[in-house]
């Protein structure tokens, strides 16, 4: 089945601020490995949350199947993937 | 009301309001409060292995057998460490284990302490969670919710890791909260439009497909979806196929039963997969043993994939329908919304695949035949927990399975010296039934220091070692691969006999085929445990073989030229 061509995708993953759950997380994208090109971790906003968002250039499927992965893992409370290019700018910046 | 508990005392407090009866585990330095509260709670029954890995296969067998938690305890550091392997298989099989280990004390973290290791950073990507306890106050909400997440959803091991000093701190306790706290949990998947046109759409190609197929995996197991596939492949007449950890989950002598597909799959099983126009896989992450080279797998095939972890959807193989719940759930609106049908020609076609093959094994003793007298001798109804090698594929083609869930193994992760420890597991959850741990002489090697936890805490595990001198399936691949250079697969073996007695164990040889119905008969009817060893052909091959990354397609089906044992 041909795969549509790499593009940027910007997954965006809502976690518990908890190193163990944060170590979990990097070990997923090492694990599953993941083709990421930025990555960066900030406070939620919101008590006990972070926000970890990182690139991947990868077919839309792919993107799809890492957001599942952590979409499944333990402290994780929400994953958003975007297609964007500005918006992927503007999260690793 | 409340009282004043140390950590230790509401550990094993918590477990024994989880429901836990059974613990298998190993004491040491920094799990020593925990071992001196255990006393006092007599419902909890300990097993003393020889060695952590085996408590950790114990707990994973006992878990599989009986679909309940299967616990593990050890120490800091060598204990914790040697857990590993078997949350790991665990982790691959999707057993629902809850491991507790020790951990130095809390000022010591850190500073390289004696038997200190990180014990979380290593079970990380084996575990779906794992705990690292720094306050007293939490230990009881960390057990409830360590509990509840390894059964829930896709089931897998946790770890709980408790420093020494939390074990001996003193509180007030009282009863625990259900989750612990700001723990989020990954949503299960449940009802809703897209599940039930999903449904639709698969009952759609199932009713135009000429060249069905059900393939069906350890999913159904966990769901107990026995019933429900039996009654869909019977309305539709698709004939089935279990992998190697669905074996069981539908009656091997059913006349739509195929067998196992994949690398040692037969031929007509994986002719037919590669012929199909329409699976249906249930609860299979259709892994590369099943698949081989996933560029030539079913390449006519449309894939209809239910399974309840949303990432295998698409992971390994392209899907035209992708169903996310529990394997139950769906088979179940699946059944209702497919119209009666039959495969007749299908079938037939299928038999036309069919290949005999007449291979000589040393004194009759054939691998059929010896798994025939064990399923004669406990009247086919027994577990059996098998090792990882030739003869675990040959369990996995050959014997009858009738009952469900009768077949456990180390699948994902081929864990050697899985089936002696998993097996004294599966006792303990199915104490009135029989038993067999069926092992190569590699593996049992690996863990035959488990017959005397066996014997020390009663548990009658009949024991099956197939002896032929190698590592097999290792100088199979050297055979075929590696232009017959047996390079470290001769293993030496110590008198099985002399060692089974030397534990206090009835310990059998056979060497012929004349001896088989007496001999495991007798082992059979052992009201302890009892081992038989047999001296089977030294270079059988298991076939057909797909090679490693090769095609469904293209089987070796004899030896290469110039190799000899076949």
């Amino acid at each position: 089945m041909p795969s549509a061509p790499p593009s940027a995708h910007t997954v965006a993953v809502l976690l518990d601020d908890a190193l163990v759950t944060l170590n979990r997380a990097f070990g997923v994208l090492r694990t599953r490995n993941v083709p990421i090109e930025g990555l960066a971790l900030h406070p939620s906003g919101t008590a006990g949350e972070s926000r970890l968002t990182f690139v991947l250039r990868a077919d839309a499927a792919t993107a799809d199947r890492v957001a599942q992965q952590f979409h499944k893992m333990m402290g994780v409370r929400s994953v958003m993937v975007l297609a964007n290019e500005d918006s992927t700018t503007e999260a690793t910046r | 009301m409340s009282e004043m508990l140390s950590g230790a005392e509401i550990l094993c407090r918590a477990l024994v309001d989880a429901g836990v009866e059974v613990i298998f585990g190993y004491p040491g330095g920094a799990i020593m409060p925990f071992y001196h509260a255990l006393p006092d709670h007599p419902r909890l029954r300990h097993i003393l292995v020889r060695h952590e890995q085996a408590a950790a296969h114990a707990a994973d067998g006992y878990a599989r057998a009986s679909g309940r938690v299967g616990v593990c305890v050890a120490t800091s550091g060598p204990g914790a460490t040697n857990l590993v392997t078997g949350l790991a298989a665990a982790h691959m099989d999707n057993s629902p284990v809850v491991a507790i280990t020790g951990q130095v004390s809390r000022p010591m973290i850190g500073r390289d302490a004696f038997q200190e290791t990180d014990i979380i950073g290593i079970t990380l990507p084996i575990t779906k969670k794992n705990y690292l306890v720094q306050d007293v106050t939490e230990l009881a909400e960390v057990v409830a919710d360590a509990m509840a997440v390894a059964v829930e959803g896709r089931p897998g091991p946790v770890l709980i890791d408790v420093p020494k000093d939390v074990q001996n701190q003193k509180i007030e306790y009282g009863a625990p909260r259900a989750r612990a706290r700001g723990q989020s949990r990954p949503q299960t998947p449940g009802a809703g439009p897209g599940l039930e046109d999903g449904v639709r759409k698969a009952a759609r190609l199932i009713a135009g497909a000429e060249r069905p197929l059900l393939m069906v995996g350890h999913g159904v197991i966990l769901a107990q979806a026995y019933a429900e596939v039996r009654a869909l492949a019977e309305k539709t007449g698709i004939p089935v196929i279990t992998t190697l950890l669905g074996i069981s989950a539908f009656p091997d002598g059913h006349p739509l039963h195929l067998g196992m597909p994949g690398m040692h799959g037969e031929v007509h099983v994986n002719r037919a997969i590669q012929h199909a126009d329409v699976i249906i896989g249930i609860g299979l992450r259709f892994d590369d043993r099943v698949t081989g080279n996933t560029a030539s797998f079913a390449p006519q095939a449309r894939i209809i994939h239910i399974d309840l972890d949303r990432a295998e959807i698409g992971k390994n193989v392209p899907v035209a329908v992708g169903i996310v719940g529990d394997a139950r759930d769906i088979t179940r609106r699946l059944l209702a919304a497919v119209e009666p049908r039959r495969c007749e020609r299908w079938l037939e076609h299928i038999r036309g695949f069919v290949r005999t093959r007449a291979e000589s094994y040393r004194g009759g003793l054939s691998p059929e035949a010896i798994l025939a007298s064990i399923y004669e001798a406990s009247h086919g109804d027994c577990t059996i927990v098998t090792d990882v090698g030739q003869h675990q594929m040959w369990v996995a083609k050959l014997y009858p399975y009738q009952h469900p869930n009768s077949h456990i193994t180390s699948g994902g992760l081929g864990a050697m010296g899985f089936a002696v420890p998993a097996a004294m597991g599966v006792h303990l959850a199915r104490p009135s039934g029989t038993v067999w741990a069926i092992s190569g002489d590699g593996g049992f090697q690996m863990n035959m220091a488990e017959m005397a936890t066996m014997v020390q805490e009663g548990l009658p595990v009949k024991m099956a070692v197939f002896n032929n001198g190698y590592l097999g399936m290792v100088r199979q691949w050297q055979q075929f691969f590696h232009e017959k250079r047996y390079s470290c697969t001769p293993i030496w073996s110590p008198d099985y006999v002399k060692l089974a007695e030397a534990y206090g164990i009835p310990g059998y040889r056979v060497g012929d085929a004349s001896e088989l119905a007496e001999t495991v008969g007798q082992a059979n009817t052992q009201p302890g445990p009892a081992l038989v060893e047999f001296m089977i052909e030294q270079e059988a091959n298991v076939f057909p073989m797909i090679p490693p990354g090769g095609s469904l397609s293209e089987p070796i089906e004899t030896a290469p030229a110039g190799a000899t044992g076949d």
